[in-house]
């Protein structure tokens, strides 16, 4: 079976820094994965580029048959309304539009708006009675369970995450966690970034960096066996 | 969805769209006050100078001597002739008289139509308001001064062994050959030279533009054979020049305030764009291309001009009624070919001041959403 997300031989350079040094690495369809390693090891920068945020300078990327390294900005576009939800530390809500708005303005982006299904995505997080307020209204918490209701409103094939609840207090963390739980459990393909051993340990394997190096790919619940 | 984020955006800056918006409708106002005096300036500047003078001369072809007078039935021809573009008819028989020893030129003329066609000349004393009047005259500055006269004189005309008294009314200054001459009643005048029913000339005043006088002049010629029809020419083309230079004024006025305006709405987008860096970042990370994103901000901008056009007509309208009543002395109506026009301009130049707004499809979603 083709894996969903095919990395090798990765390299990103920013000018004379070495952000990405020949990353390689294989995600299956349905794989919760964390990819870690300390601030500056180049995690964010492989997050842009699996979400065709950014261009890599060597090596390939393929995610669900496409080369992301070939694709021009137009077609990057596309890739990410299609194939990816983003999750950011910061939650990065639209301040003017209402929860559903936010949800909304993905499918606008993605093809057509359906009031419906954003509400129900909304539900699904637990939102139903936010609907109508705006992130200002809204806590930190439900900001970030709106941005995965926005992550996930067009099904999209890989759902990338930076920090997710690294600006959650406990109990809001543990509530995206549950979520991004049952996002696993019904076979959506995730990356999450995280400096949290607690979330890598959740993840079915880490993959960490060091200084833009690929360190070692582990997986946490064979570990538990 | 479209709409509903147009609505959004419109009430998420208001501070700084409102000061767009200012800029826009205060641009609109000014031009759609001096596109609708611009429709009426012609008519209102051209009946402005018919009350400078006679354009149109009628006389005995050149050269002639005494015998070279026109029948003053003429008159009657003109005004049988119904052109509704002439507004005063003044004809004049010069007669050499004596004042005394001293040689002077009385005018014989039609006070009332003088007064229409010279309102602008400077009166000392009193005007002579009736055609009938056969007791007064009005005498220029320069022979009042020669003669020693002023306003309740008497004064006494001899032409041959015909004599005529007078009483001043008034002492004019026209700036012209008025200055050294005595201007009284038609009748009075063709008495004391014994000429009845004669003329020297007749002035006329036509109002409307030089195309129009020239055929007001030309239709004149056809129905009044052996006499010379004249436009007087330097006055035609100063009519004309001014008329070009005051249209050249507005057009010039209309395009440099579009440009302030345009600077104004220039500078609130400046600032809104620096706001929308993040949202662009977000939108084109959701997947947003760039000419979706900038379709929404150039609504927003569109919107605003469309606004700002239709508020700065209904202002354009007041601000050109009292430019009318101030300048013009008349009320200048609405006209709503100028609508359409303010809200094309105005919207143009939203969207010329909103291209900071587009340089914001530069924007690089990685760099935003890392906080740079």
């Amino acid at each position: 079976m083709v894996p969903l997300v095919q990395v090798d031989q990765l390299e990103k350079r920013f000018g004379e820094v070495r952000a990405l040094d020949r990353v390689s690495f294989d995600v299956e369809a349905g794989e919760w994965i964390a990819i870690m390693g300390p601030s500056g090891s180049g995690k964010t920068t492989l997050i842009n580029i699996l979400g065709g945020l950014d261009h890599p300078s060597a090596g390939r990327v393929v995610v669900d048959g496409l080369e992301i390294g070939s694709l021009g900005e137009r077609e990057l576009t596309r890739y990410r309304a299609d194939k990816i939800g983003f999750v950011f530390q910061q939650f990065h809500l639209i301040p003017y539009l209402t929860a559903l708005e936010n949800v909304m303005l993905a499918q606008y982006f993605h093809s057509i708006t359906d009031e419906k299904d954003a509400a129900e995505a909304l539900c699904r997080v637990g939102l139903s009675d936010r609907l109508s307020h705006v992130p200002a209204e809204l806590s930190g918490g439900e900001q970030q369970r709106v941005a995965i209701a926005r992550a996930l409103i067009n099904q999209p094939k890989l759902i990338l995450a930076d920090e997710p609840t690294g600006n959650l207090d406990e109990a809001n963390e543990a509530v995206v966690l549950k979520l991004l739980h049952e996002l696993h459990d019904t076979r959506h393909t995730i990356l999450v970034v995280t400096h949290s051993q607690a979330i890598g340990n959740l993840a079915d394997r880490r993959v960490e960096l060091e200084h833009g190096r690929l360190a070692r790919i582990s997986a946490p619940s064979l570990a538990k066996e | 969805m479209f709409l509903r984020i147009l609505w959004k955006l419109l009430g998420a800056s208001r501070g700084r769209l409102a000061v767009a918006l200012i800029a826009l409708t205060s641009g609109a106002a000014v031009c759609s006050a001096l596109l609708n005096v611009n429709l009426d300036a012609e008519r209102k500047l051209t009946q402005e100078f018919r009350t400078l003078g006679a354009n149109v001369v009628i006389a005995p072809p050149a050269g002639g001597s005494e015998a070279a007078l026109a029948d003053a039935a003429v008159l009657d021809r003109i005004a049988a002739l119904r052109v509704p573009q002439i507004v005063a008819t003044a004809p004049y028989l010069y007669v050499a008289a004596n004042s005394g020893s001293q040689p002077v030129i009385l005018a014989g003329t039609w006070f009332n139509q003088v007064a229409k066609m010279n309102s602008w000349w400077k009166l000392e004393g009193g005007w002579v308001s009736s055609r009938d009047d056969h007791e007064h005259c009005l005498v220029g500055f320069t022979a009042a001064r020669q003669l020693g006269l002023a306003p309740g004189s008497a004064v006494q005309l001899r032409s041959g062994d015909r004599n005529i008294s007078l009483t001043v009314a008034g002492i004019v200054t026209t700036g012209g050959a008025e200055d050294n001459q005595i201007l009284t009643n038609l009748d009075s005048a063709q008495a004391l030279a014994g000429l009845s029913g004669r003329v020297s000339l007749v002035e006329l005043s036509v109002s409307g533009t030089p195309a129009e006088i020239e055929g007001v002049t030309r239709k004149l010629a056809d129905n009044l054979p052996g006499l010379d029809v004249r436009p007087v020419r330097q006055i035609a083309a100063a009519e004309g020049t001014i008329l070009g230079r005051i249209q050249g004024l507005i057009f010039w006025t209309i395009a440099l305030i579009l440009v302030l305006s345009m600077l104004g709405v220039l500078a609130s987008m400046a600032a809104l764009a620096m706001e929308r860096r993040q949202d662009v970042g977000l939108m084109k990370a959701l997947g947003g291309t760039v000419p979706r994103i900038m379709r929404l901000f150039l609504a927003e901008a569109g919107t605003l001009g469309a606004l700002g056009g239709l508020l700065g007509f209904l202002l354009g309208v007041v601000l050109a009624r009292w430019i009318g009543e101030r300048i013009f002395g008349v009320v200048i109506s609405a006209r709503f070919e100028v609508l359409p026009i303010t809200v094309a301009l105005t919207i143009g130049v939203a969207l010329a001041g909103a291209f900071p707004l587009r340089l914001l499809g530069r924007v690089r979603p990685a760099d935003i959403l890392r906080g740079e």
